[in-house]
């Protein structure tokens, strides 16, 4: 019995010496990195796909989403209103050589919001709290060749496949937000819901003032809304680099340069809003 | 949201609850195994001079309970693989509780030592779910006294 014992063992020899926080840090950061890319691939793909979706087949699911649009306007002077809108659209659209089976329906908005919107199956939502605070018409034709653009190159669609791609594989993932995904899907025609990316904001810029170019012969007063965002709200401007619109400064820097490419494009009259269109 | 905030609340509660369950159960097992060092264990099978001992079965169990942190942290390490460092600790406190509790169980029996010393393991709650699941661990072995 004497030959036997029992040496003291040291410490920790069976677990490893890694502290527990540490490793929930690792582990989490690598996986929702993982995570992230999946989805920015997926979204990416989805995007790629909803491309291809049909014209007509967007115009169907625009008008199954229900009633999203603002309602059509009731006053005369609305209506006559709205009627330019579509008239200066289709103007610029014919300008844009935009194809046959992808007709633009101009929504005119009485809110004080100032802002325009391009949404699924063709239709455009303009404020009037843009039209105030633009001076002149290629100022409005500007906005609204820009969203026009937009729907050219199936934006809309292209964001909500985005969306939608993020909407499942995070629910499948998670096996929870069965109701939220629902949701999003009767919001997904709201309107703020689609946000389009930098690069498609670039592109519908650039469409945009070729059709200037091509309906009026210059480009004056194309910059007109940025300058006045930029004036009303310098402080607010967030980083270029994490805002999905290119910063006011950027874009007015960017229509600048195409107006000096194209000599003394910019030294013409700009053409006057009727006097109907202003609110004050 | 709320979802989310339980979830948090609970990994955090885990975490500090089982952190510091796991420092003061280390704490005293270390404690626990010097007052015992004079009870000698073995695995092997064969008692020496068996003939002038008189054996008993001597066994100790222990169920440690994981808890939400460890097996959140557990359940990550299953996608990506690797040592789960978690669950290593929480065994090796089973291990040494049962060895413990088995010594324990040898000195009230007035034994020296104790030979052929197993060690189970086996997982509660296992397979039901969402459950946070514990573990045991039981020791038992042949108590040898001087006759």
């Amino acid at each position: 019995m004497a030959d036997y014992e029992n040496p003291e063992i040291p410490e920790g020899i069976n677990v490893s010496p890694t502290h527990p926080l540490k490793d929930f840090a690792l582990l989490v950061a690598g996986i929702s990195t993982l995570l992230v890319v999946g989805v920015l691939i997926l979204s990416l793909l989805a995007g790629q796909l909803a491309r291809h979706v049909p014209f007509a087949q967007e115009q169907a699911l625009a008008g199954s989403l229900g009633r999203w649009l603002p309602a059509a306007p009731e006053s005369s002077e609305q209506q006559q209103r709205q009627l330019y809108l579509q008239t200066l659209a289709d103007r610029l659209a014919a300008a844009m050589e935009l194809p046959a089976e992808m007709p633009i329906t101009i929504h005119y908005a009485p809110g004080d919001t100032v802002n325009a919107m391009a949404s699924l199956g063709g239709h455009i939502v303009v404020f009037q709290g843009l039209i105030d605070t633009l001076p002149s018409e290629n100022a409005l034709a500007m906005v609204v060749a820009h969203e026009i653009a937009h729907i050219r190159h199936r934006h809309p669609i292209v964001a909500m496949g985005r969306g939608f791609a993020v909407m499942l594989t995070l629910s499948s993932l998670t096996g929870i937000g069965d109701g939220n995904l629902q949701q999003w899907l009767v919001g997904v025609g709201m309107l703020p819901v689609l946000s389009f990316s930098r690069s498609q904001e670039e592109e519908a810029d650039g469409d945009a003032l070729q059709a200037m170019l091509r309906t009026y012969g210059h480009v004056g007063d194309a910059a007109a809304f940025f300058e006045d965002v930029a004036r009303r709200q310098p402080m607010s401007e967030p980083l270029a680099m994490f805002s999905t619109h290119p910063g006011h400064e950027e874009r007015i820097a960017r229509i600048r340069e195409f107006a000096a490419r194209h000599a003394g494009a910019d030294k013409q009259p700009a053409v006057p809003l009727p006097a109907y269109m202003k609110s004050r | 949201m709320y979802d989310l905030i339980i979830f948090l609340v609970l990994l955090l509660l885990g975490y500090v609850f089982g952190q510091r369950a796991e420092k003061r159960h280390f704490k005293s097992i270390i404690e626990r195994e010097k007052q015992l060092r004079d009870i000698l264990v073995f695995s092997e099978r064969k008692i020496p001079e068996a003939d002038k001992v008189e054996g008993t079965l001597v066994c100790g169990s222990v169920v440690i309970s994981v808890d939400f942190f460890k097996r959140f942290v557990a359940g990550l390490r299953n996608l990506v693989g690797g040592r789960v460092s978690s669950y290593e600790s929480l065994l090796e406190r089973g291990r040494r509780e049962a060895i413990l509790r088995l010594k324990e169980e040898a000195r009230e029996r007035g034994a020296q030592s104790v030979w052929n010393i197993r060690l189970e393991t086996s997982s509660i709650y296992k397979g039901s779910g969402q459950s946070i699941g514990a573990v045991e661990v039981l020791a038992y072995g042949t108590a040898a006294k001087t006759r």
